[in-house]
């Protein structure tokens, strides 16, 4: 190697060369960070406001959880990093760099924080705060934002399959940011052509992506071969929350928000969703009550405009569905009210999602809708005056309505607290939570499983509940849905014979039908990136185990309102059973057949604490600083060393 | 910092700087530079080997290698004498497999790399060296196993840290399909279908270049110069003008190239002659333990 002639990179000229990057090396130190308060929890952990010594900026510090030592480095992680490294545009979340928290004294393990800009709000918050009142040129500035982000990533080949408000950023400059790209992915297809919305696609991706809210219909009837159109689907359900100041499809169950879907904007039929009786259905129901749909009625006070971007949005047909390209172009975006420049729109109190779910600690279930969030009366700023005060800002009243509670659409269902405060009707022990049940009629309630993660796959949780903070409650205002369900049913016993019918002995542990009997559900190409392994005897069970847990998270968190993470549960645990459950992938067969029998730990219970006593490395050390003691003297040009 | 260019298309790689190539942490810790180069490209040659074994499509294994490499590299890279080849073989492996649509348990990963332990050697023709019949020899053990797991697990953030969480690895096997049918090769199938496969070997064998030709050359030209050596040895005649250009590779960078992907085969025999029968150090006690005898061999002691 050293005998290469040292010239070779600069050799080709056309492309762009970057060096290896290694900024990320011996990252920046937490200790270069001044940690203020948590302002978001997620999949990976908590997320912590934080002021750099460096710079003196401010920034968001996003805590990567190892939750599962076995599996190493967690793969959502891995992907978010990898991609968010990858990408560049002012309406997506920059990873300025990676931080590592090194417990001194400790074998503990360093804790990796994702480092990116601090953004006051998310849209969820936003929206949420009640002294917050969008001005239709604020919502079309958003949307812009929105839209150009999205056409940036669907041109880079990626698909995000996690739209919602509490993962768009705001600062406090008026600019909107795509963030949480855990469950994003590339997308093998062409990008979106003008006039020709989402195209088509020509493989298979995993259902088990978007949260229910905002998944759209053809995910719903389980359509494998989706394309960028989903992630269109998401905004439009985000340009109606900004409207409503919440989600406007809140479906309290897959089949619950396929019927509210049909409600808002008809139900499917050969000429406004072709091929939509060839999908698996959803819970195996496949015939709708015929509906016109009541777009109009709902949004039709915000103006034509609106709604017909809204239809174009919200479009059954994905084909034909506005991609982003032509929805920058709609004329909404060119009539008056125009947009607002980002930096015209005011300031508001800072405001995230979990605000939300702070400032209902320690209520009960069913209790009087939640106060103001902990930012909400802060209001202010130069421009407070008019309209993050106390009432709408003078000139605009089309939000008025908003305030009233306008049920969503769909609104033969009781409003979200409803259901919110619907406790378990069963309790269960941990040791059943492998026991198939359903509810009687097979789509009741499923009984709350213990709180138990779903990479905990033995012994007694590592992180239990009673460690951690207190719960918040349910009762918030709009807890979100879990993101989909991955369950693949399996019946341990048949793992040897890769012929058996995988979940054959086993009924249903879901209240909704076993939709991965589909075999439609198992082409052998599916993308997934999560090691989601099968290797015979125990360990099996125990992966059942995790996703029974998995499973019944959704309803826990529904109907445990005293869960530790009530509501968060409900919005991750989807991609939480995602990480390790993801059904794409040919592996089942792979792994089974490819070490054979060897490949089957027969009981992992020793857990491998050990590892961390392998961590002595003063030699190492100690060569490392000589190294660079070396490397200085001999070359302090090093670019990517700094 | 990095973010502050942070766009990397999905179809460029990021390149080592000539400072990169000039040390290596290993060269820095008193490891001799034909030594390292051995031990690289066993480990690459026992990923590759691993990737079959382990039913994985080349791409993942080329990825994993590619990473593999780029970790050695510079003199802030891994050091041979602090971290085992087959350690960072099998975490890379790992890596980029838990990153693909191929993901494979750790006891998976940690069997075939116990399994290839069993072999003297994994150079050159490797039916010889193993007894089938003796399952003892590859055995993993529980307490292996579990003892493997962690420091797996240990390494894979290492790795991650050295590489500054670049995991991104763009690879020149569609490129040089689509670069085939644009010069029309593949009219006449025979030719081209044996052409094209030449040039497949041609990129595989370079992935254990000791001149890490993957850290060095953009995906483009190792496509160009794959199928301008094939097409010279398959006898298919490619356009007289310089239609190497067109796909962003100069003259310059092509013969490079083409020398270096020719240089493989002496490359290799050498190895395989170095090596016969035993193995180019992949812990770390093997590696004090050359060191050690290349001393004494060299009368130092
Ligand atoms: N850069 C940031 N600035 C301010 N707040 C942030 C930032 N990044 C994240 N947050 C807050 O943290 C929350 C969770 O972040 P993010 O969505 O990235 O994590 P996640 O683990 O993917 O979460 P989840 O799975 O709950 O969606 C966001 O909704 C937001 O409120
Ligand atoms: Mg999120």
């Amino acid at each position: 190697m050293a005998s290469t002639p040292a010239a070779t990179p600069a050799a080709t000229p056309k492309t762009a060369i970057k060096p290896l990057d290694r900024t990320f090396h011996g990252s920046t130190s937490i200790g270069s960070y001044e940690l203020e308060q948590k302002v978001g929890e997620g999949t990976f952990g908590e997320v912590y406001r934080a002021k750099s010594r460096k710079d003196g900026e401010v920034y968001a510090l996003k805590r990567i959880l190892m939750h599962n030592e076995k599996d190493g480095f967690p793969i959502t992680a891995l992907r978010e990093i990898k991609l968010l490294k990858m990408l560049s545009h002012v309406n997506i979340i920059r990873l300025e760099e990676m931080a590592v928290e090194r417990e001194k004294g400790t074998r503990k393990k360093a804790t990796l924080y994702m480092v990116t800009p601090y953004m006051d709000h998310d849209l969820s918050g936003l929206l949420d705060n009640r002294d917050v009142h969008l001005q239709v040129p604020h919502v079309k500035s958003y949307m812009l934002q929105l839209l150009r982000g999205l056409k940036y990533l669907h041109n880079s080949h990626i698909l995000h399959r996690d739209m919602k408000a509490a993962n768009l950023l705001i600062d406090n400059k008026g600019i909107l940011k795509i963030a949480d790209f855990g469950l994003a992915r590339h997308y093998d297809e062409d990008v979106p052509k003008p006039g020709q919305g989402g195209g088509e696609a020509k493989r298979d991706y995993t259902t088990l992506v978007v949260t229910r809210w905002y998944r759209p219909p053809e995910l719903l009837l389980q359509l494998r071969r989706y394309t960028t159109a989903i992630d269109m689907w998401g905004a439009g359900c985000v340009f109606g929350e900004m409207f409503k100041k919440k989600p406007i499809l809140t479906g309290k169950s897959d089949l619950n928000q396929a019927e509210i879907i049909f409600e808002l904007v008809g139900s499917p039929n050969d000429n406004n969703m072709p091929g939509w009786h060839t999908l698996p259905g959803c819970d195996g129901v496949r015939a709708w009550d015929p509906q016109p749909g009541n777009l109009d009625k709902v949004f039709g006070q915000y103006g034509d405009d609106t709604v017909s971007l809204m239809r174009q949005l919200l479009k059954l047909d994905w084909r034909k569905r506005i991609n982003a390209i032509d929805a920058l172009k709609h004329p909404y975006f060119t009539n008056h009210p125009l947009p607002s420049r980002p930096e015209d729109i005011p300031w508001f109190a800072s405001s995230h999602e979990l605000d939300r779910r702070n400032g209902r600690d320690g209520r009960g279930p069913g209790q009087a809708p939640p106060p103001a969030p902990a930012g909400g009366t802060v209001g202010g700023g130069p421009n407070a005056e008019g309209w993050a005060g106390k009432g709408p800002p003078n000139g605009s009243s089309w939000e008025g309505n908003g305030r009233n509670s306008r049920q969503p659409p769909g609104s033969s269902h009781p409003p979200n607290r409803a259901y919110e405060s619907r406790i378990p009707n069963e309790i269960r022990l941990p040791n059943e939570t492998r026991v198939p049940k359903a509810g009687p009629d097979g789509r009741g309630a499923p009984p709350p499983p213990p709180r138990r993660q779903p990479w905990q796959t033995d012994a007694p949780p590592v992180r239990s509940a009673s460690h951690l903070p207190p719960a918040p409650p349910e009762g918030s205002r709009h807890p979100l849905p879990p993101r989909p369900d991955p369950f693949i049913p399996r019946d341990p016993h048949s793992r040897d014979s890769s012929h058996a019918p995988r979940e054959s002995s086993h009924p249903p542990r879901d209240t909704r039908p076993p939709r991965d009997r589909d075999p439609h559900r198992k082409p052998a190409n599916l993308d997934s990136y999560v090691p989601s392994y099968s290797t015979g005897g125990r360990r099996d069970d125990r992966r059942d185990d995790r996703r029974d847990d998995c499973r019944s998270a959704e309803r826990e968190d529904r109907y445990r309102p005293s869960s530790r993470d009530g509501r968060r549960g409900s919005r991750d645990e989807g991609r939480r059973r995602l990480n390790y459950d993801d059904v794409d992938n040919p592996r089942s067969r792979d792994d089974r057949s490819d070490t054979g029998g060897r490949d089957r730990p027969r009981d992992e219970r020793p857990r491998d604490r050990d590892h961390r006593r392998s961590r002595t490395r003063s030699p190492a050390r100690e060569r490392t600083r000589e190294r660079e003691r070396e490397k200085e003297h001999r070359d302090n040009r090093d670019v990517y060393r700094r | 910092m990095a973010a502050s260019s942070p766009h990397l298309s999905q179809l460029v790689n990021p390149l080592v700087s000539v400072d990169q190539l000039a040390s290596s942490g290993s060269q820095l810790d008193g490891v001799p530079s034909d030594l390292e180069s051995s031990c690289i490209y066993a480990g690459a040659q026992l990923m590759q080997i691993a990737g079959i074994l382990l039913r994985l499509p080349q791409d993942i294994i080329a990825q994993a290698i590619v990473i593999f490499s780029r970790f050695w590299i510079g003199s802030d890279g891994g050091s041979l004498r602090e971290f085992g080849v087959k350690d960072v073989s099998l975490a890379s492996i790992y890596l980029m497999v838990k990153l693909s649509a191929y993901p494979k348990a750790p006891r998976s990963v940690i069997n075939v790399f116990g399994y290839l332990d069993s072999f003297h050697s994994t150079l050159g023709d490797l039916k010889g060296h193993v007894d089938t019949n003796n399952p003892e020899s590859y055995y993993v053990s529980e307490g292996t196993y579990v003892a493997q797991r962690a420091q797996l697990t240990k390494m894979e953030t290492i790795i991650l840290k050295v590489l500054g969480f670049q995991t991104h690895v763009a690879l020149p096997y569609n490129i040089c399909i689509n670069y085939l049918q644009a010069l029309d090769v593949f009219v006449d199938h025979e030719t081209a279908s044996h052409l094209a496969k030449r040039a497949f070997a041609h990129l595989n064998s370079a992935l254990l270049s000791p001149q890490l030709l993957y850290l060095t050359h953009q995906p483009p030209a190792l496509a160009t110069a794959a199928i301008y050596l094939s097409a010279k040895e398959t006898g298919v005649k490619l356009p007289d003008a310089e239609w190497w250009e067109v796909f962003d590779t100069d003259r310059e960078e092509l013969g490079f190239l083409v020398v270096a992907m020719i240089s493989m085969e002496d490359f290799v025999k050498e190895e395989n002659v170095k090596w016969e029968n035993r193995k180019a150090p992949s812990t770390l006690i093997e590696m004090e333990n050359e060191l050690e005898r290349k001393a004494t061999a060299n009368g130092h002691h």
